[in-house]
């Protein structure tokens, strides 16, 4: 036990001390602070009151209703969020071009550079609320939020103005057009989860895609890992000392070990990026509400456990396979062809998880997970979504152990003649020979 | 101490179609140094390798200590360097010696005391932060032989232990070895250089062809082969000594090392006639010495064929990559070949 112990920390030591796993531990999280700071820096020129001129050329008030009605837009849902515009009516009946033209070259200067300068000018005529297209020229035209919202009064405000003129009462059509909205709650047990159906998903997929990166990236990890204890040649001097089953272990677990630390510098640094958003977004100067658009999965305990436990259990299965395939090459080139065999299995657990999003309770679900290699895959995201009998819970863990210790068994087999071999990879009628023999 | 130290009885070991030990006996008394010697590809290393149960006999069992359970499970009585040498290059030394000790089973505390003592000892506790591949081949090797006697084995198993070594970490190792033998421990090395079986062995075997051809102590060895032998040192007109040497009634075989010679006399042939002769002829003579066969006369004598192949190829004995040539066909051939196991 204590030589397992030493292999595993070993294993483990040397492996977080490399440059390789420092890098990408730090990097990961510094890419999710990016990705949720840099959208969020760039779209920050909407999320300021902007000073907004309103070219009118309308000579029925559209102009005028769609000044009070942009006038309401605020900056964010908040109370006492800050107005989204700060708008100036210029009227222009007659004279929209001259209007528009000298508004425009007052626009897009840089704050402070010059003052009263506009960020944007909006052209409204009466063509337009016959045809739909209005004009805007501005600096913040990549702001989708302030666009949108634009584009949106605009479209209530033409519609009224079209309506009424039809001599149709607008609040009825718009009543009558109110679109429906559909709340969603995942339901467990009878009991409502407080998830909604889109967390739900995007927890499952999450964790198909951290099942499916962990157990290829780290499985694949034992197997070079083996391979270079062949070629340095220290093999021997451990296979006099550790059985194989010592060495196979200590390697899968220790390297195991090195994928959950990581995980969780990197779950843990969502989570945080997640929940310190507002003081993330005073560090970068943008508003709280722009940084609201990176999503932080959570995970319900239940949930949690499933996933850790499903994970840990593939880890292994797929980790001993990766080690003895390690075990029966001699270069990286060779364990990569002999590994496709691995890894096109973890592939179609991958992907089946995309067939059960739409489907998390059907057949094919469940047979899933039933076979050891496809379970840690499929259970997790099955949980997630739908609710899964306890029954099926059990056998499939029961028949998850039973796979793995056959699995472990198989490769140990394979370790220990395979990791003294040089030369020539096995054939498959050899390596049934060391398989009966051993 | 009645049980021998290790105890081979009638061991083989197949290869692929070819026979890397045959029908092998060999019986280590515990304490004292015990040489086992051969060419290169005599089966040296698979025998040290089913002694260290790192793999299996075909035929025929090993046993250690007189005990009936397996070399593994006895692993932390056992040191064992391997002909291929290996570290964890990117680990650094002093850490790579506590790990190794902790896997013969010692305390992580204990074996950091000890990797740090023997570190001291051979003069590279300077280096034990630094990564295996920083050092040099040399020191190296010197962190693995101390990875091999970390935990006070009580047999020491070192296949080769000296190639690859310069003259002065050579007397380094060689001088531990001696120590570990003088604590009544048992040592067992393979080697290919005579001289320093000579010199250092009490006992010794000599294998060939996987075959067992020389059994016993060195002083018993020598007496068996029998004859009477001059060792010569020249220091000028060694030309002049040629015929004399090519005298079959008087000399029976030359060894020429050039500016030295070990002759062996021809039967009923007097030395004191040698002496003479050369004398006569005007030879400058340095050193002249009746001797006892040294090893590696008996060892070309029986071994023959064999290690004149072995020298022609192999030469400085750092590896065995330039083995007989029928053993690395017979290895390629099968699909299996496991490390060394022509040796």
């Amino acid at each position: 036990m204590n030589k397992i112990i030493a292999v595993i920390r070993r294993e483990y030591t040397e492996r977080v001390r490399t440059r390789a796993f420092i890098l990408s531990t730090i990097l990961l999280p510094v890419l999710i602070v990016f990705t949720s700071v840099v959208p969020a820096l760039m779209m920050s020129s909407g999320d300021r009151t902007s000073r907004v001129a309103l070219v009118d050329g309308t000579t029925n008030g559209v102009g005028e209703q769609a000044l009070a009605a942009l006038t309401t837009q605020k900056l964010s849902d908040k109370p006492g969020a800050l107005p989204r515009f700060q708008l100036t009516r210029f009227d222009a009946v007659g004279r929209v071009a001259a209007v528009q033209d000298s508004l425009v070259a007052q626009t897009g200067f840089d704050k402070g550079s010059k003052a009263d300068s506009w960020d944007g000018v909006i052209v409204v005529t009466d063509d337009a609320i016959t045809s739909g297209k209005l004009n805007y020229y501005g600096n913040n035209v990549g702001s989708f939020e302030s666009m949108g919202r634009i584009q949106s009064v605009f479209s209530r405000v033409f519609a009224t103005s079209r309506l009424s003129k039809s001599g149709v009462d607008p609040a009825l059509v718009m009543g009558a057009m109110t679109p429906a909205d559909l709340q969603t709650t995942k339901v467990t047990d009878g009991k409502a989860t407080g998830q909604s159906g889109q967390t739900s998903f995007f927890i499952a997929y999450i964790m198909g895609f951290i099942l499916y990166l962990g157990i290829i990236l780290y499985g694949q990890q034992t197997m070079t890992s083996v391979i270079e204890e062949k070629t340095s040649r220290i093999m021997e001097v451990l296979a006099s000392s550790l059985t194989p089953f010592q060495m196979l272990l200590g390697k899968v677990v220790g390297v195991g070990l090195v994928g959950l630390t990581q995980m969780t510098i990197w779950g843990g640094s969502v989570f945080l990026v997640g929940s310190n958003r507002d003081k993330l977004a005073s560090v970068f100067h943008v508003s709280a509400d722009a940084i609201q658009s990176f999503p932080i999965p959570t995970m319900a305990p239940d949930l949690l456990a499933v996933f850790l436990v499903y994970f840990a259990l593939g880890f292994l299965l797929y980790g001993a396979l990766y080690a003895a395939i390690g075990s029966m090459v001699n270069t990286v080139q060779e364990a990569q062809q002999t590994a496709v065999f691995v890894t096109v299995v973890i592939m179609i657990g991958f992907f089946s998880v995309f067939a059960l999003i739409k489907d998390p309770a059907g057949s094919l679900g469940v047979t899933m997970s039933f076979i050891p290699f496809f379970a840690p895959f499929v259970m997790p995201v099955r949980w997630s979504l739908a609710s899964v009998p306890t029954s099926q819970l059990v056998l499939s863990l029961a028949l998850m152990v039973i796979g793995l210790l056959a699995c472990v068994w198989l490769a140990g087999r394979i370790y220990r003649t395979g990791i003294l071999m040089y030369g020539k990879k096995p054939t498959f009628k050899e390596l049934f020979h060391w398989i009966r023999v051993g | 101490m009645s049980s021998p130290a290790v105890r081979v009885e009638r061991v083989t070991k197949r290869f692929s179609g070819h026979t890397a030990v045959r029908d092998l006996s060999i019986e280590v008394p515990a304490g004292g140094i015990f040489g086992l010697l051969g060419p290169n590809g005599a089966g040296k290393s698979t025998t040290i390798r089913m002694i260290m149960d790192i793999i299996e006999p075909d035929e025929g069992t090993v046993s250690l200590f007189g005990s009936t359970e397996r070399s593994r499970n006895l692993s932390a009585k056992v040191g064992y360097l391997p002909e291929e040498r290996g570290l964890y290059k990117k680990m650094k030394v002093l850490d790579q010696l506590i790990f190794l000790g902790e896997t013969k089973g010692i305390s992580r505390s204990e074996s950091r005391k000890r990797s740090n003592a023997w570190l001291e000892k051979l003069g590279i506790a300077d280096w034990a932060v630094k990564k295996v591949e920083d050092l040099s081949k040399g020191m190296q090797q010197k962190v693995q032989f101390a990875g091999a006697l970390l935990h006070d084995p009580e047999l020491v198993i070192l296949d080769e232990p000296f190639s690859g070594l310069d003259p002065v970490n050579s007397q380094v190792m060689k001088d531990v070895v001696v120590d570990i033998a003088k604590s009544g421990r048992t040592v067992l090395f393979s080697t290919h250089i005579m001289e320093q079986a000579e010199r250092m062995c009490d006992r010794i075997v000599i294998i060939a062809r996987g075959e067992k051809v020389v059994d016993g102590t060195v002083a018993q060895v020598k007496a068996d082969f029998g004859g009477s032998f001059v060792a010569l040192g020249f220091s000028h007109d060694k030309e002049k000594a040629e015929r004399i040497l090519a005298d079959t009634t008087l000399i029976e075989k030359v060894d020429d090392y050039g500016a030295t010679a070990e002759v062996k006399m021809a039967t009923g042939a007097d030395p004191e006639a040698l002496l003479r002769a050369l004398v006569q002829e005007g030879v400058g003579l340095k050193r002249f010495e009746v001797v006892e066969p040294s090893l590696q006369s008996i060892f070309i004598a029986k071994v023959g064929p064999d290690a004149a192949v072995a020298r022609r190829s192999g030469g400085d004995g750092s590896s065995e990559e330039g083995i007989l040539p029928d053993v690395i066909l017979g290895a390629a051939e099968g699909a299996i070949h496991v490390v060394g196991g022509h040796s």
